[in-house]
């Protein structure tokens, strides 16, 4: 039985917050949020070291506090995700701007998106060379073009047209991606190059792709991803991540960013039916996630996670994979950073 | 049941505007797609097949905005998206922004059987066209003279740059086979004077095409943007599979309210799993036609 003061209490809230525009209440009742994640793939500890894990938890935790602030000093989702994502895509680590993974010919070649749930608005570029940090000109693409969608040398276009600085090649190429390159290279010439599907694509060896959803104190989601694709890729390939629906998707309700073989999350246009799970079956976002991972996702072969968040500052962090760069932080006092599949 | 549909683009065709010649010319085009895809349906080809039959036809006519015919970029090229989508097992390809490939459609089809990968985009996806033996053509071999004057049209200001959308762009095929396979496919040079480099929702896989057995099948039509920030076609998809809608509605609630909502426009074409077809659209017209085994067979371009 709920108490009987509650809702004339309550009801008295209400018509105050709407006589003061309804932001004294929203404060109060919405929590802030923030789940980022670093790329799923083969993360065991056998694999690590311990001043590589470490390297990756202080890169998690610095941009789970960035976007954190973000949203702690009462900025937007939108404000948060971006400063995450730009976060990981400065450190070499990860698989995003600088440090992305290389394709075939031995360069980056980069995507982002970014979406508002309010609205909805999207933004993103695919196969950009230049442009330092991808999930910007994604941001811009929203804010400034009337498009979603900006690919290759068109992009870089509107880069230069907004004022943006490009970088050389150079910039993103790390020596540990270099000899990553030539691994699958090895690899890839004991495989037939183009065996029909369905071919599994290698396992994920780069640990793809970065990714941010946050809900902010107006209640508002939104989500961001960047990533430089797979080790190898065909020049000209993309994935999910810039694709919305596949590898980034917000609304009012919900918010997801995918990271993993990417063709598969575009097949069944992951993030979305995440979202579409949730408010046409009314799934739990837990439950919608689990679904989309453990059985639609492995059930094509599909490997890789996702992290959402709801409305009501619920979140997931699932994937099929041996493991998954997580993190979450929240105004309930949350502050966690896993890699391993036990939560650690 | 066995059947088809395809689209010609979605818009402002304003009766007053259409020649009778043209419309004719038009309406011939529709004419020989839609046999060309029914056909290979009815020797018991797959929808596969068929929807990529009755786009290739439509990407050879000039007067629509695909392959040849296809609307113009700022900088006077033609640059190409196309999308194919098999129900089975939801296998699909995709290409984005080639200039040099007679038929997209089925370099996207190239891409969902013969590579590891979804969408291929510009130089990438040319590289790939010549590795698999495709002849690349020059850019002019796209370009026509309505659609130049088109492009200058625009450009002398008498429509607001790219935040227009084309009077009609945008061809599609949606079918269901004797075995009740569905597939879609999409194919469109976007928008005049557009930005080289935007994609638009026609290649997005779940945006402007979408098939999954079971389901339906959708292609869509129309301002590409508002397309897929509303994932539209895996939208209709979801609300017939998780809500139990009729294709009809859920389409209705996409074009009419989700998007009339965002302020898009534009139209789709879809088949269920029982090979029943619908065709909607929230602009004044939509070139379009359907044949189905049980003796449908139309072609429209009003409502």
């Amino acid at each position: 039985m709920p108490h009987p003061r509650i809702r004339p209490l309550a009801s008295l809230a209400l018509a105050a917050a709407a006589l003061l525009g309804g932001a004294p209440l929203a404060a109060a009742e919405h929590p802030i949020v923030i789940v980022i994640h670093g790329g799923a793939g083969v993360i065991e500890r056998s694999h690590m070291t311990a001043e590589r894990e470490a390297a990756y938890r202080a890169g998690l935790g610095a941009a789970l506090d960035a976007g954190y602030a973000v949203l702690e000093g009462g900025g937007v989702a939108l404000d948060a995700v971006a400063a995450a994502v730009r976060t990981l895509e400065d450190d070499p680590h990860f698989n995003a701007g600088r440090g992305a993974v290389l394709n075939h010919d031995g360069i980056c070649e980069l995507d982002a998106a970014i979406m508002d749930g309010s609205g909805p608005r999207a933004g993103a570029v695919a196969g950009v060379h230049h442009v330092k940090n991808p999930i910007d000109l994604a941001r811009l693409v929203m804010d400034k073009s009337p498009h979603v969608l900006l690919a290759g040398q068109g992009a870089e276009e509107f880069a230069l047209a907004q004022g943006v600085v490009l970088v050389p090649e150079s910039y993103f190429i790390t020596p540990e991606r270099l000899r990553e390159l030539e691994q699958e290279k090895r690899g890839a010439a004991e495989r037939t190059p183009t065996a029909p599907l369905p071919l599994r694509p290698s396992p994920p060896k780069g640990m793809g792709t970065v990714g941010a959803v946050a809900l902010d104190r107006a209640g508002h989601l939104a989500a961001a991803t960047s990533t430089g694709g797979l080790t190898n890729k065909l020049y000209g390939r993309i994935g999910d991540t810039p694709i919305i629906g596949a590898g980034t998707y917000a609304n009012e309700s919900c918010a997801v960013s995918g990271t993993g073989q990417g063709e598969f999350f575009m097949r069944q246009v992951v993030a979305y039916d995440v979202c579409a799970m949730m408010q046409y079956q009314h799934l739990s976002l837990a439950k919608a996630v689990d679904t989309m991972i453990h059985d639609k996702l492995k059930r094509t072969g599909g490997e890789g996670g996702v992290i959402a968040l709801d409305r009501d500052g619920n979140f997931a962090m699932d994937f099929n994979s041996a493991g998954m760069h997580r993190g979450v932080r929240d105004s309930r006092g949350r502050r966690e950073i896993a890699m391993y599949r036990d939560a650690n | 049941m066995y059947a088809i549909a395809i689209h010609g683009g979605a818009g402002a065709v304003p009766r007053a505007t259409l020649s009778p010649e043209r419309e004719q010319r038009y309406r011939a085009g529709l004419e020989a797609a839609l046999e060309g895809g029914y056909a290979v349906l009815e020797r018991g080809g797959s929808s596969l097949d068929a929807v990529t039959a009755a786009v290739r036809v439509l990407e050879d006519d000039p007067s629509f905005n695909a392959g040849r015919g296809a609307a113009l970029t700022r900088d006077g090229a033609a640059e190409l998206d196309a999308a194919v989508m098999d129900g089975r097992q939801q296998r699909a390809g995709a290409v984005a922004s080639v200039r040099h490939v007679k038929n997209p459609v089925e370099l996207a089809r190239r891409v969902m059987e013969k590579s590891r990968h979804v969408l291929l985009v510009g130089g990438g996806a040319e590289e790939f066209a010549l590795e698999e033996g495709f002849g690349l053509v020059p850019n002019l071999y796209f370009r026509t003279p309505e659609r130049l004057s088109q492009l200058e049209h625009e450009q002398r200001g008498e429509r607001v740059s790219d935040l227009v959308p084309p009077a009609h762009g945008t061809v599609g095929a949606v079918a269901c086979d004797r075995d009740g396979n569905l597939a879609a496919a999409t194919s469109t040079g976007g928008m005049t004077n557009k930005r080289p480099g935007r994609v638009g929702d026609s290649p997005i896989i779940g945006a402007g095409t979408y098939a999954k057995n079971g389901v339906c099948a959708v292609s869509a039509t129309g301002h590409g943007e508002y397309f897929i920030r509303a994932v539209a076609a895996h939208h209709v998809c979801a609300a017939v599979e998780y809500r139990g809608l009729s294709l009809e509605l859920a389409m209705r609630e996409l074009l009419h309210d989700i998007l009339g909502g965002l302020g898009g426009d534009g139209g789709l074409i879809g088949v269920d799993r029982d090979g029943r077809i619908v065709m909607d659209f929230s602009t004044e017209g939509m070139y379009r036609g359907a044949r189905d085994s049980s003796g449908r067979s139309e072609i429209s371009i009003y409502r």
